[in-house]
């Protein structure tokens, strides 16, 4: 196991590198850089003027020094200065990783809360009017963008029946680390975990759905039922066993792509985070950021991958890693 | 060796055509027995139908046209479901706009699953280092972030049409479809009947694509059933952004994307909500026809 | 197995979509509206001409709110800060880049001279001026008792600070503008070879700064910087004390940033609110509230929030103008925007080594009487009267209505008139040849022009589809470049660039507060992206800034001229101004858009219930 993480993680590093230099290079294809966005109508301030920026930043250079210098940066932690935010990019980030990694966890959970249940009795009780109505959502979950969703979630909760707010994150006027401040945040956060949840039940309701209804079929099942195994106990001791692992498994990658997948829902209930911030980023060209972003999301995937494989060998006894 | 080739891939093809009319005639059986999966396969073909010869009744000069006296307009005799922004019919779009939406999702569904085939097939076929090589390209692949990719693509392609964007989404759709592929192969290959044709002295390349592909088949039918429900539409959130379809293509997502304010979602629904229902509907279809398909392929889960 | 991968596909395509389904646009709120809008009415009264009457009929929009009752003590507001980006949260003048940012700034932080109706410096505020005989200097004298929140006087040299921030050669920011490099000494300090700009002197006081420029232009008096810095608290990069980059990223500029202004910033949560306290030693009295709290909200919310009573002020974007009216709890304000949209027609090349616009003769569009056609055959009327409702209007001539003092309401300038546009391409000898319906170019060759316009913003493609038809409709074919709008960045690159594959393109320019056109037009001007030049043009620009024009009369009547030789020579075609708009809550007091007024002053600002 040790042996299996240490090399996992020794692959990493070149694995990164060149996720870090293809993002360099894509970097370079965008037409246009941060300093584009920021000097266009501003005729007052001349072109030399611009050029001398463009040349103090390093941004004539050609791509390898820029990344050379980049690399030696971010090997002592340094990921550069933004642009457009002008501060550090470790900074920057800093400050929206806590309003991300609780969105993020929150719509997981809630995810799963739902999901799986659903899943469950719809695999189970195939056909059924239960089945039929949880198709249905599934479907229409899968169908509705989330945009449109969480219009339709804020107009209901915010403005409609007013139980809820539709912005930000915490009411500022609250003093930190009250009740009143928690309970803020907490409110705040209902809507956007809920217009995320609802919809992304999809793949995990899908899921579970076929692969019950799959297992129910197997040889082990037939034997079980035989044996006069009440038919409960063989869904929780035979069929889910089987049918919920791959979910286990598939929970680090699920856990990255939340963390990059809430940028329409942090837009538009004013919540700042990180998903956000990247899109903001690539159009402003504040590359500096991105790479930063892309960098930790892909060792947040590499590291996902490596916690699903180990979740996998240690329910499953059978799958061992070598 | 030439001649053997051609005469192997004869009796090949003849082998194919004895063996998939009964995966076809398996699937036809199952999906009549199945009143849902009959129900669904009818109005597909309605929508469909009525999608692809909308060129026939609808004036695509005039569906392009901009009339600012007219826009948002509610849904009328004259405008079945009422203007857009520009004042044009939204019926006329989203007749056209499923047209091209389903070309769209069809052809990325496509193009991915030949990608994913194919290098799933290389890499189960082969096994042990290659595999080994492979998989880690494709694990490398799946942390590359697609969404830049995207964006970049289309920004900087010079001649942005529907073909290029189609190129340029199956280009980020097949990872999954490989290792699914690689999957099912790595276990097919330590079967009898592939290590027979092996000893056989068969080209490696004929045994994968001619006896190790048809029965993975069912397989790649059901996989693809499932994630063509889902590419149709998959410019919606492009769209969103400003990099979807080049413009004057009307499409599904297009139209789902003008729900960007309360107003419109709630004032001016016959913009979006048509489309997004044709949507789940023509989802839902191709999911009961897929459940009849997957059952077909599965002899244990036959109605018929 | 299958399923692994097919919630691994899902689960993609979903995040995918959810991904590209963000991010409305950044890029939509930057098509040269950089300034924060500041407008005044007389300008919209003048623009109704012939042509305009129509569309802006029945919008009397008022700049001020009628509730005329007693602000109550230690009221509290909430305003709303538009927007679908978190803000930056750079809250300083020097470094600062988004508009957000530049609206929080307004509450705590203040220019020491004020601004009148027509953008120009007034004695009115924290600080009075004199301007030398020779109008070379320019002399800023700091009242007494104005204060920086933590006590501490406002210093003479914390504006010498600015200048020192400015001008330093590791400042990356927007703001080394010509105002500033024509300070005496600038381009020796900014270029590293001394450590004190010679045309700054500060009194022994401390209260009197002198600030020489080398050249005597009138645009000293709309453009002069006068927003101090806190040296003291903030730490003073000439002594070394702290890096630029340091202070960019200083918790004193984020975090609890002060000012001379009326409220103290009380906290910030990053990126979405600020809470305000009212500071009592405000230097034009006790400010009216007791607390201000801005938060981030975004568009697709306003509407919803102002009807509810949770702002008390917020912008209205243009398309949800028709929802606002029904609400009865608010009032409308609005003024006409210091930006203008256009169409221009490249007519030659950038040279990279001259620096200069060159014109070539043979363009495309070399013939004028074209791109005059061009302008009568666009229907902005229709624009602005259906598609806005009237909150964008027909624009007339390129220096907007808003300098009253500088725009000519008496130009005749092309309106939508399809019959006289086809009767100038005949003219020019632009005739269908081939009966295709499409006209050919005087020589009979094929005549397609390719159009480049910005994707962003709501309607964007509509109009530019509309345009294409307007053109078509007199013949001429216009096709887009590439089929395809294009994402800002990439727009402003290839129009800078002179690419080939642009023969015109949709643009807009955000004026700033001095009507000098030079900047946008002038023949070393890279932003004069059609690259127009003209030896009259030179001239009359030249003529605008020299010392004669401080006399208004003179500069006025240059500008008159210029204007009319931009409509009869149409590099650029102006196809609307555009009004911004504002709701107030009835119980707002006190408070006006109309710049130079005293209730324009957010410490006047106030509530009634």
């Amino acid at each position: 196991m040790l042996q299996f993480i240490l090399r996992r993680t020794l692959i990493m590093i070149p694995q990164i590198i060149l996720v870090s230099i293809i993002v360099f290079l894509l970097a370079k294809a965008m037409p246009g850089d941060a300093l584009t966005g920021a000097f266009q109508g501003n005729p007052d301030v001349s072109q030399e003027q611009i050029q001398k920026i463009r040349e103090k930043l390093g941004l004539n250079d050609p791509w390898y020094q820029q990344y050379g210098r980049w690399l030696g940066n971010a090997v002592q932690g340094d990921f550069g200065q933004s642009y457009v935010h002008k501060q550090p990019v470790t900074h920057l980030l800093a400050g929206k990783v806590e309003n991300t990694l609780l969105l993020s966890f929150f719509t997981l959970v809630v995810t799963y809360i739902i999901a799986i249940p659903l899943g469950i009795i719809s695999g189970r009780w195939t056909d059924t009017w239960a089945d039929k109505i949880i198709v249905t959502y599934n479907y229409f979950a899968f169908a509705t963008p989330v945009f449109v969703f969480a219009l339709l979630m804020m107009y209901l909760f915010s403005f409609v029946l007013g139980w809820l707010p539709y912005g930000s994150s915490v009411d500022i006027k609250l003093e930190e680390g009250t009740w009143d401040y928690f309970v803020s945040r907490a409110k705040h956060l209902v809507l956007p975990v809920l217009s995320g949840a609802l919809i992304a039940t999809y793949s995990t309701i899908q899921y579970l759905r076929n692969d019950i209804i799959d297992q129910k079929l197997k040889d082990y099942v037939k034997t079980a039922r035989a044996k006069g195994v009440p038919e409960g106990k063989v869904y929780i001791r035979h069929i889910l066993r089987n049918s919920l692992l791959p979910i286990a498994a598939f929970l680090g990658m699920e856990i990255t792509l939340m963390i990059t997948g809430s940028i329409f829902i942090e837009s538009i209930f004013s919540y700042p985070g990180l998903g956000f911030l990247f899109i903001q980023s690539i159009s402003t060209r504040d590359y500096s950021v991105v790479t930063a972003l892309v960098l930790i999301s892909s060792t947040a995937v590499i590291i996902g991958t490596m916690l699903s494989d180990i979740i996998l060998s240690i329910v499953d006894p059978r799958i061992r890693i070598e | 060796m030439k001649d053997t080739v051609i005469v192997d891939e004869k009796q090949l093809i003849a082998k194919e055509k004895a063996n998939n009319p009964s995966l076809l005639r398996t699937i036809w059986r199952e999906i009549t027995h199945d009143k849902m999966a009959l129900g669904s396969l009818i109005i597909l073909i309605i929508i469909l139908l009525s999608a692809y010869l909308s060129p026939l009744y609808i004036d695509q000069e005039a569906q392009h046209r901009v009339n600012f006296l007219n826009v948002w307009k509610a849904p009328s005799a004259e405008h079945w479901l009422g203007t857009d922004d520009g004042g044009r019919d939204v019926f006329g779009q989203l007749m056209l706009g499923t047209r091209n939406s389903f070309t769209i999702g069809f052809m990325v569904t496509l193009i991915a699953g030949l990608l994913g085939l194919t290098y799933g097939l290389i890499a189960g076929f082969y096994g042990g280092k290659i595999d080994n090589i492979m998989m880690r390209i494709l694990d490398f692949l799946m942390v590359l972030p697609s969404t830049m990719f995207i964006i970049v693509f289309v920004v900087i392609v010079p001649n942005y049409t529907v073909v290029t964007f189609v190129l340029i989404m199956s280009a980020f759709a097949w990872f999954g479809k490989a290792r699914l592929i690689r999957s099912r192969a790595l276990q097919e290959r330590e079967l009898d009947y592939i290590n027979a044709s092996r000893t056989l002295g068969t080209p490696s390349l004929k045994i994968m694509f001619f006896e190790m592909f048809p029965n993975l088949s069912s397989l790649v039918i059901v996989n693809m059933t499932l994630t063509l429900a889902g590419n149709i539409g998959v410019e919606t959130g492009l769209t969103f952004l400003g990099f979807g379809l080049p413009s004057g293509t009307p499409s599904l997502g297009t139209l789902i994307s003008f729900a960007r304010t309360p107003d419109i979602v709630q004032n001016k629904w016959w913009v979006w909500l048509p489309a997004a229902l044709l949507i789940l509907v023509m989802m839902l279809c191709i999911n009961y026809i897929g459940q009849a398909v997957k059952r077909a392929s599965d002899a244990r889960q036959r109605l018929a | 197995m299958a399923k692994k991968q097919f919630l691994l596909l899902a689960s993609l395509m979903l995040v995918l979509s959810v991904f590209l389904a963000a991010c409305s646009g950044k890029d939509d709120k930057k098509t040269g509206e950089k300034e924060p809008a500041k407008g005044n009415d007389k300008g919209s009264e003048e623009t109704k001409g012939e042509d305009a009457e129509d569309a802006s009929a029945g919008l009397d929009f008022p700049l001020s709110v009628s509730n005329t009752a007693e602000p109550i003590e230690d009221g509290e507001m909430t305003v709303a800060l538009v927007s679908d980006t978190p803000f930056e949260g750079t809250l300083n003048r020097v470094f600062y880049s988004g508009r957000p940012d530049a609206e929080i700034m307004t509450y705590f932080d203040e220019d020491l001279l004020e601004l009148d109706g027509d953008y120009l410096i007034t004695n009115n505020g924290a600080a009075e001026y004199t301007v030398s005989d020779d109008n070379k200097t320019i002399t800023i004298k700091i009242k007494d008792g104005v204060k920086w929140h933590d006590g501490e006087p406002v210093k003479a040299s914390d504006l010498l600070y600015a200048y020192e921030l400015l001008g330093h050669p590791d400042y990356t920011g927007t703001r080394y503008t010509f105002t500033i490099e024509n300070v005496e000494g600038m381009p020796a300090y900014h270029a590293g070879e001394t450590k004190e700009i010679s045309g700054i002197k500060v009194s022994e006081d401390e209260k009197e700064i002198s600030i020489t420029y080398t050249e005597a232009t009138p645009s000293i008096l709309s453009g002069v910087w006068s927003v101090p810095v806190p040296r003291h608290y903030v730490g003073d990069v000439m002594k070394g004390d702290l890096t630029i980059e340091e202070l960019e990223a200083s918790d004193k500029i984020r975090v609890s940033p002060i000012g001379f202004g009326p409220y103290k910033v009380a906290k910030i949560v990053p990126g979405e609110s600020v809470l305000f306290e009212r500071y009592d030693d405000y230097y034009k009295g006790k400010p009216a509230l007791k607390s201000v709290v801005l938060k981030v909200v975004n568009p697709v919310a306003i509407i919803e929030a102002v009807k509810k009573g949770d702002v008390d002020l917020a912008t209205i974007p243009a398309d949800q103008y028709l929802k606002a009216k029904e609400i009865d709890n608010i009032e409308l304000l609005a003024k006409v925007d210091l930006a203008y949209t256009y169409i221009g027609f490249k007519l030659g090349k950038w040279d990279k080594e001259k620096k200069e616009n060159v014109t070539d003769p043979n363009a495309k569009l070399a013939d004028k009487r074209v791109r005059q056609a061009m302008w009568y055959a666009m229907d902005n009327e229709t624009i602005g009267k259906e598609l806005y409702h009237g909150l964008r209007f027909p624009a007339t001539t390129l220096i907007i209505p808003v300098f009253a003092s500088f725009h000519d309401a008496s130009i005749k300038t092309p309106s939508y008139d399809p019959e006289k546009a086809k009767a100038l391409l005949d003219e020019a000898g632009f005739k269908d040849v081939d009966g295709d319906g499409f006209r050919e170019d005087a020589s009979g060759n094929e005549f397609v022009l390719n159009f480049a316009s910005m994707s962003g913003g709501e309607t964007a493609e509509p109009i530019a589809q509309f345009y294409i038809q307007n053109w078509a409709d007199v013949g001429i074919k216009v096709q887009l470049t590439d089929g395809r709008l294009h994402e800002f960045n990439s727009f402003y690159d290839m129009v800078e660039a002179d690419d080939p594959k642009i023969d015109i393109y949709q643009g807009a320019w955000g004026t700033g507060s001095d009507p000098d056109p030079e900047g946008l037009y002038g023949r070393t001007a890279a932003y004069n992206y059609t690259r127009y030049t003209s030896e009259k043009n030179d001239e009359l620009l030249k003529a605008g800034t020299s010392e004669k024009a401080f006399d208004t009369e003179y500069r006025k009547d240059i500008y008159n001229q210029w204007q009319e030789l931009m409509v009869e020579d149409v590099p650029v075609a102006p196809t609307v101004y555009r009004y911004a708009l504002e709701a107030a809550n009835k119980r707002v007091v006190n408070y006006s858009i109309e710049p130079g007024t005293e209730n324009y002053r957010p410490w006047k600002w106030g509530v009634s219930e």
